[in-house]
């Protein structure tokens, strides 16, 4: 079976920062339809940088970033059809209610006609408690705003889907609700890319594991690969090497 | 996409804790403010009717003696600004009345007779709460709007979708200025409520006028809005944004106007007006006594030697002669004294001049003082107020001259060895039929044209904040 073109494409991609860093160096990498691709590193190894590029919050010195193969430079209006966020710290307007907060941002992202029950199965789906439907954001928990955030990417419902981090300092119950979600995305054939510390987890959900250090991706394993190896001490090795080789 | 922005932010806006906070002090200060002035004009509509009554019952009791003697002065008073409501302005400053006499006129006392409090600190009329809160509240809205967005990460969220940054911008833009004008529309409307309920009068073009001040300062808390937002675009935390306005609005408020008005006073120095006065009073007893003494000469060498009576006797040829005489001498004199005081009055009026247009040309890069300056001559309180007043003053001394002071004629002569005398002549005057003093207010075209240069300021800083925000906000760094 031929293989799907890719959601999420980065092409030689590289970033210097006007005081001189270099934040990413020649990645090369994509994402294809149902799957989770998970990037491993350090703070200030580039993921953040990755994902801000795939959404044009920054331009990129060299290379170019494809969503479902848009030039995210040339075209980011119309690339920005193709892709839902999720932030380390979903942030929502506290005054809004979650119905409220999903319904500003499934406007934006182009669902103009939902009901109020569409909104309510969409929080349903990412097991937001029935009571949180109605309050206002301020006093959710983190685990809550994840999963209001998580089902603003679903509202999009576009075909890749970038996370920034989204288990970071969630509880391991409300991590594991997380992943759950995504399971069920990636199976409905978003492309995910997540950038993330907690190497477990990446083991658990990634298709595809890579490792940034630096600015570069210095490892890229499968899920089959991974069966045989110990990511954990891969991780460490790599943090620990020096000077940097491509693997 | 803009519909979305625009209702999201008057939601944010009214579901944010400054916001009943603004409207609490927009509904209550704005009405109040308007009922204090409406009753403070009742007042001096009030003294008014009851001045210029007296005024014309002293003016038909009027004798030719009283004029001769000089010792009654004909009085004009000056109507309060209806819309004095809104703005003082020069309302208190000016004269409540001006004197006319044969010499001219001369201002009578100022119609500031507060003894209140605000007299020191100013008064808490309309423009001065837009002036000086809602232009602040304006800024404080406007001020986190893009970098409030961005530290709290709700601009990442939001510009991760496809929606441009000039809609995003224009929609933030509308929905936070509808969302603070909203309740100050409200209260402009209570507050015209309040006046109507008072009696006030929105007759004879006021109406115009006050939809004219709705629409400025509905302009001006814009152009103090966009202010904000170019701020907000240009710093990376609400708190830098914050004391940036801060700065911005106490230089517009408070350092520009009174520094243009220090510069103006040093760069073009004036004299006071009571020593111009003082000038004017030595020139006039001056050029008098020249007269009286050339009177006098002329008068010892026609009636030298000529016979006991001649004087006196109407049909004489020496009274003839000295008739002719007298009156040219009195003519020529009457001239050169206009001449030489018209030459003094238009030397400081342009002195002035000079110096107010400099303050005004450096306080117009204040849009703060451009609405003030813009709504007092709205108003009938500012400087186009005081300039067509005078203007009326001169018209109405000019017409009494023509019509009562020319009929009186007093002769003063100082003969030879200093001995004065002085003669009196007058032809019959009704007092009733005197020009009645009254003051045409500028049209509301001649409003806009004197004020073409802070109409320019207004838009100025409504257009550049803008065109400025939307420039640093294409490039803004959302990260």
């Amino acid at each position: 079976m031929a293989q799907q073109q890719p959601i999420l494409k980065a092409d030689d991609l590289s970033k210097r920062y006007e005081d001189g860093v270099l934040a990413l160096d020649h990645l090369n990498l994509n994402v294809r339809p149902g799957e989770v691709y998970c990037l491993l590193g350090a703070n200030g190894a580039g993921k953040t940088t990755t994902i801000n590029l795939f959404l044009n919050f920054i331009p990129p010195t060299t290379g170019t970033c494809f969503v479902n193969g848009i030039d995210v430079t040339r075209d980011p209006l119309e690339a920005k059809k193709y892709v839902a966020f999720v932030s380390e710290n979903v942030m929502l307007y506290g005054n809004f209610t979650a119905r409220q907060n999903l319904d500003f941002f499934a406007k934006l992202g182009g669902k103009a006609s939902l009901t109020r029950d569409d909104y309510y199965q969409v929080m349903r789906r990412v097991s937001l408690q029935e009571k949180a439907f109605e309050q206002r954001v301020k006093n959710f928990s983190k685990g809550m705003r994840q999963k209001l955030g998580i089902s603003i990417a679903v509202i999009k419902d576009a075909p890749g889907i970038l996370l920034d981090e989204p288990t970071s300092g969630l509880d391991p119950k409300a991590a594991e609700e997380f992943l759950e979600i995504l399971d069920e995305l990636k199976k409905e054939g978003k492309a995910i890319l997540m950038s993330t510390h907690d190497i477990f987890r990446a083991k658990e959900i990634g298709d595809r594991v890579g490792i940034m250090k630096e600015g570069r991706l210095v490892m890229e394993r499968t899920r089959e690969e991974l069966q045989y190896e110990d990511l954990v001490k891969i991780y460490i090795d790599y943090m620990k090497s020096e000077p940097l080789t491509l693997s | 996409m803009f519909k979305t922005i625009v209702k999201k932010e008057i939601l944010e806006t009214i579901f944010s804790y400054r916001f009943p906070l603004f409207a609490v002090i927009c509904l209550l200060l704005i009405p109040l403010g308007m009922y204090v002035n409406q009753a403070n004009y009742a007042k001096r509509v009030r003294d008014y009717g009851e001045q210029v009554r007296l005024a014309d019952k002293a003016a038909s009791a009027l004798s030719i003696q009283d004029i001769m003697a000089g010792t009654v002065a004909i009085k004009g008073f000056r109507p309060p600004a209806p819309l004095s409501v809104f703005t003082q302005g020069f309302e208190s400053a000016l004269p409540r009345y001006y004197e006319f006499t044969q010499e001219g006129f001369r201002p009578g006392e100022s119609a500031s007779d507060d003894e209140s409090i605000l007299s020191v600190q100013g008064k808490v009329d309309f423009v001065f709460l837009v002036q000086m809160v809602i232009s602040l509240i304006a800024l404080l809205f406007a001020s986190d709007m893009i970098s409030g967005e961005k530290e709290s990460g709700t601009l990442r969220a939001m510009l991760a979708n496809r929606l441009p940054r000039d809609t995003l911008l224009a929609g933030k833009t509308g929905g936070g200025f509808v969302a603070l004008w909203i309740p100050f529309f409200l209260a402009f409307l209570m507050g015209a409520f309040v006046l109507m309920s008072s009696a006030f009068s929105l007759g004879g073009g006021a109406t115009a006028r006050v939809l004219i001040i709705l629409a400025a300062t509905s302009l001006f808390m814009l152009t103090y809005f966009t202010i904000g937002i170019a701020v907000s675009t240009s710093a990376a935390k609400a708190r830098t944004s914050l004391v940036a306005i801060l700065i911005i609005w106490a230089g517009f408020q408070l350092i520009i106007p009174k520094l243009a008005d220090m510069t103006a006073r040093i760069v073009h120095p004036i004299r006071t007006e009571t020593e111009v006065s003082l000038q004017k009073s030595l020139l006039v007893s001056a050029l008098d006594m020249e007269a009286a003494k050339e009177l006098g000469r002329q008068y010892d060498f026609i009636f030298e030697g000529a016979p006991e009576g001649t004087a006196d006797d109407e049909k004489s040829p020496e009274r003839k002669k000295w008739e002719g005489l007298r009156d040219d001498i009195q003519l020529r004199a009457r001239e050169r004294k206009a001449q030489q005081l018209a030459v003094i009055d238009e030397t400081y009026a342009q002195e002035r001049r000079r110096q107010l247009s400099l303050a005004v040309n450096l306080s117009l890069i204040s849009p703060s003082a451009a609405f003030a300056r813009f709504i007092s001559d709205v108003c009938g309180t500012g400087e186009l107020e005081r300039a067509k007043y005078l203007e009326a003053v001169r018209a109405h001394q000019k017409a009494l001259d023509n019509d009562l002071f020319s009929k009186v004629k007093r002769t003063l002569m100082i003969h030879g060895g200093g001995r004065m005398s002085m003669g009196f002549s007058a032809m019959p005057v009704d007092p009733a039929k005197l020009p009645k003093f009254s003051i045409t207010g500028a049209t509301i075209a001649e409003t806009f044209k004197a004020n073409a240069r802070s109409l320019l300021s207004l838009a100025f800083w409504l257009i550049a904040p803008f065109a400025y925000a939307y420039v640093r906000f294409i490039r803004y760094d959302v990260r």
